[in-house]
């Protein structure tokens, strides 16, 4: 027999207590599933260059997350009326930073699926993220709900867990040369050529690929394609390239910080095409257009939603008011509004299914068209592959800071500007 | 022929500004053998300072460089008094570590503060404005930049060769046991020289508010190039660092104009890689 100290026997009771206090914990996280929480995972880039925009996409999610969660009948969209889902469950969510690159995407999924144990995933604003992080979730066969990530190439891998609500840069592409028809049609633009600037990206280069397959369709040519490194100290080659090229339209694909440069450099070197068309891009960003001021003005992009959209979405002021609490006053924009309606589309899906079985509720989000007052066209349906093809933008023009609708004809508020008015008139 | 002129024009104006970014880097790098990581950071917290002060107080960037430069200078002295100090006679990897972890405080803590978002100098004295001579532009932000870059690298190369203080900045560079024997005060030595580092980069970081956007990445690429100059140029030589970034901005613009924008960045590392290869301690290494 062995005699052991005082002490020692001190420790051995000190660490038995510690075990089974580290066994009433995990037996405490059990009650917490107990207690009807589902635990969702966000992905966006909270750092890195476009910081800004993934900071306001996870903020939208928590909005939609406190629309659901709590009574408020104030808001006219699905499910604020009730509390909680699925007779009383909430939502957590777990939040993790790309910090806008893939690989550290694909990790934060696999962390937020095998050690934080989330139910489902949404994210990743950068397509370049999105594909890894919901391949890792299509894996374990979870659903990842991707709100605001463009390119078309992540709904054509047939996966059945992965639903995006975006319209794609495809549709995009197509729009933007039907703007240009239009304006031939009926300004008499003569518009013929195409120059293409997108970051060297998953994002960039697809958009510049289906803008390139749309200009040719559509009869255009596309005499400059400009790919940048993101992040780059300056844009002057770039600029060059598109001056000596001189297209008629220019396409962009560019974000965040490098399209305030951008717009500034074009400045410097007093070049500008007649018209400028932005996909997902800072021009979007309503935070980069006040601080471009002026500067901004004339440049279009398609937009899923801005405050002057108000009078085509009434529900989205009350929703908003939420959202620009956790923004400290700046509104939704046409990405972070996608990622909210991608939070309460997927709760719709959970109570309709009413289970956690994530295979029934993929199956009901495929098998049904969703109301979503937060969408331009007030519906959500998903095809095969998971893109909503429900989904609209309208391209906007900014004039005098604010984003006016362009077209569709039927849905402008006002007429074009064309061509863009040079810098020094002003 | 304009066209080649107005690329190579931009591409040296860019450069002078990495030249000065560079000069830092360079001065501690000779002198201590301590590659700074956090030099990159250095510049981003001179752009939020220049921001600020033009935000706030309405002093323009011009006028910044000053403020900046002197926040950057103490900025430097600190990192030196508070953690490089400690790593002198360490291996070099704890020195680099060490400045590798403020980078990321840095970085962090401005993000935390000021968050993600751009930051835009908007109608300052040199925003916007360009001299045109022919059809050739000159932005001149870029180029009161370049020219601040030309006085400062000057400047700092006068004082390490024209007077007594450079002459022991140098002797504590060649050897510095034998330059304490000779009565140099060498940690009063290495504490000035962080902090002229800290200087250079932060009056290079002070005038940048005029063209760029300030937000917690900016100095990321900036640093990368620094080190590509530095180490182009020859370790610790001001003019090498100069030349060489004067070198890097103009292959940059015009392997971006006349090959490919895209291909930029792989021309200007090409050229790194070639330059160390031939002559491993740069163009004018000591």
């Amino acid at each position: 027999m062995t005699h052991r100290s005082p002490r020692l026997n001190r420790w051995i009771v000190f660490v038995a207590v510690l075990l089974m206090l580290v066994g009433f914990g995990s037996g405490a996280g059990s009650v917490m599933a107990a207690e009807k929480i589902i635990k969702i995972g966000t992905i966006f880039p909270l750092t890195g260059p476009v910081a800004t925009a993934g900071q306001r996409c996870q903020a939208a999610v928590q909005t939609a997350v406190e629309i659901i969660n709590n009574k408020h009948p104030e808001i006219k969209v699905p499910l604020a009326k009730q509390e909680g889902i699925l007779n009383g469950y909430k939502i957590v969510l777990v939040h993790a930073d790309s910090q806008g690159k893939p690989d550290v995407g694909k990790s934060e999924a696999e962390r937020l699926l095998n050690q934080e144990g989330v139910w489902a995933l949404i994210g990743s604003y950068n397509s370049s993220v999105s594909k890894p992080a919901s391949f890792v979730a299509e894996r374990m066969k979870r659903i990842f709900m991707c709100g605001a990530s463009s390119s078309a190439a992540l709904t054509q891998r047939d996966m059945n867990y992965f639903f995006r609500l975006a319209p794609t840069d495809k549709t995009e592409s197509i729009e933007f040369v039907d703007v240009l028809k239009w304006m031939n049609k009926t300004k008499k633009a003569n518009v013929k050529t195409i120059g293409i600037i997108y970051e060297n990206s998953e994002f960039g280069k697809h958009a510049a690929e289906e803008a390139k397959m749309a200009a040719a369709a559509g009869g255009f040519k596309v005499v400059a394609d400009v790919p940048f490194s993101p992040g780059a100290t300056n844009l002057n080659s770039e600029v060059q390239t598109l001056k000596k090229s001189n297209p008629d339209a220019l396409f962009g694909a560019v974000l965040g910080a490098d399209y305030s440069l951008l717009v500034r450099t074009m400045k410097q070197m007093a070049w500008l095409p007649n018209i400028a068309i932005n996909y997902c891009s800072g021009y979007q960003d309503p935070v980069i257009t006040k601080q471009l001021a002026g500067d901004a003005d004339f440049f279009m992009g398609s937009t899923a939603y801005s405050p002057q959209f108000a009078s085509l979405m009434p529900a989205v002021a009350a929703v908003e008011k939420i959202f620009k609490s956790k923004t400290g006053g700046v509104p939704f924009d046409g990405d972070s509004i996608q990622e909210a309606v991608a939070m309460l589309v997927l709760a719709q899906a959970i109570e309709k299914a009413g289970s956690l079985d994530p295979d029934k509720v993929a199956k009901t989000l495929y098998a049904n068209t969703w109301d979503s007052p937060l969408s331009l066209g007030g519906k959500v349906a998903f095809v095969k592959g998971g893109q909503n093809i429900k989904a609209q933008s309208i391209v906007t023009q900014l004039q005098g800071g604010q984003y006016k609708r362009i077209y569709p004809e039927e849905m402008a508020d006002t007429k074009i500007i064309f061509p863009m008015k040079p810098w020094g008139k002003r | 022929m304009e066209t080649f002129v107005q690329v190579l024009l931009d591409g040296m104006l860019n450069g002078m500004v990495y030249a000065l970014v560079a000069a830092g880097l360079c001065i501690i790098w000779g002198v201590m053998d301590v590659i700074n990581f956090a030099h990159g950071e250095y510049l981003m917290v001179a752009m939020y300072v220049s921001y600020w002060l033009g935000f706030l107080l309405n002093v323009d960037p011009l006028l910044s460089v000053i403020a900046a430069g002197i926040f950057i200078f103490i900025l430097g002295a600190m990192t030196y008094q508070l953690i490089i100090r400690y790593t002198i006679g360490k291996p070099g990897l704890v020195a680099l570590l060490a400045t590798f972890g403020l980078a990321i405080f840095l970085k962090n803590a401005c993000m935390n503060r000021f968050s993600p978002n751009f930051l835009i100098l908007t109608d300052t004295w040199l925003s916007d404005k360009t001299l045109h001579m022919g059809n050739l532009i000159f932005p001149v932000p870029q180029l009161v930049a370049g020219l601040l870059s030309l006085v400062v690298v000057g400047m700092i190369y006068a004082l390490i060769n024209t007077t007594r203080f450079g002459w022991a900045i140098q002797a504590t560079a060649m050897d510095r046991d034998a330059a304490e024997l000779m009565g140099i005060n060498t940690d009063r030595i290495y504490l000035v020289v962080f902090g002229i580092g800290g200087a250079c980069v932060g009056i290079a970081g002070g005038i940048m508010p005029s063209y760029l956007a300030v937000h917690p990445e900016v100095g990321s690429m900036f640093g990368l190039i620094a080190f590509v100059c530095v180490a182009m140029g020859g370790f610790g030589s001001i003019p090498g660092a100069f030349i060489a970034g004067i070198l890097v901005g103009s292959v940059e613009a015009l392997a971006g104009f006349y090959i490919a924008p895209v291909f930029k960045y792989i021309a200007v590392f090409g050229l790194y890689l070639t330059v160390v290869f031939l002559r491993p301690k740069g163009i004018f290494g000591w």
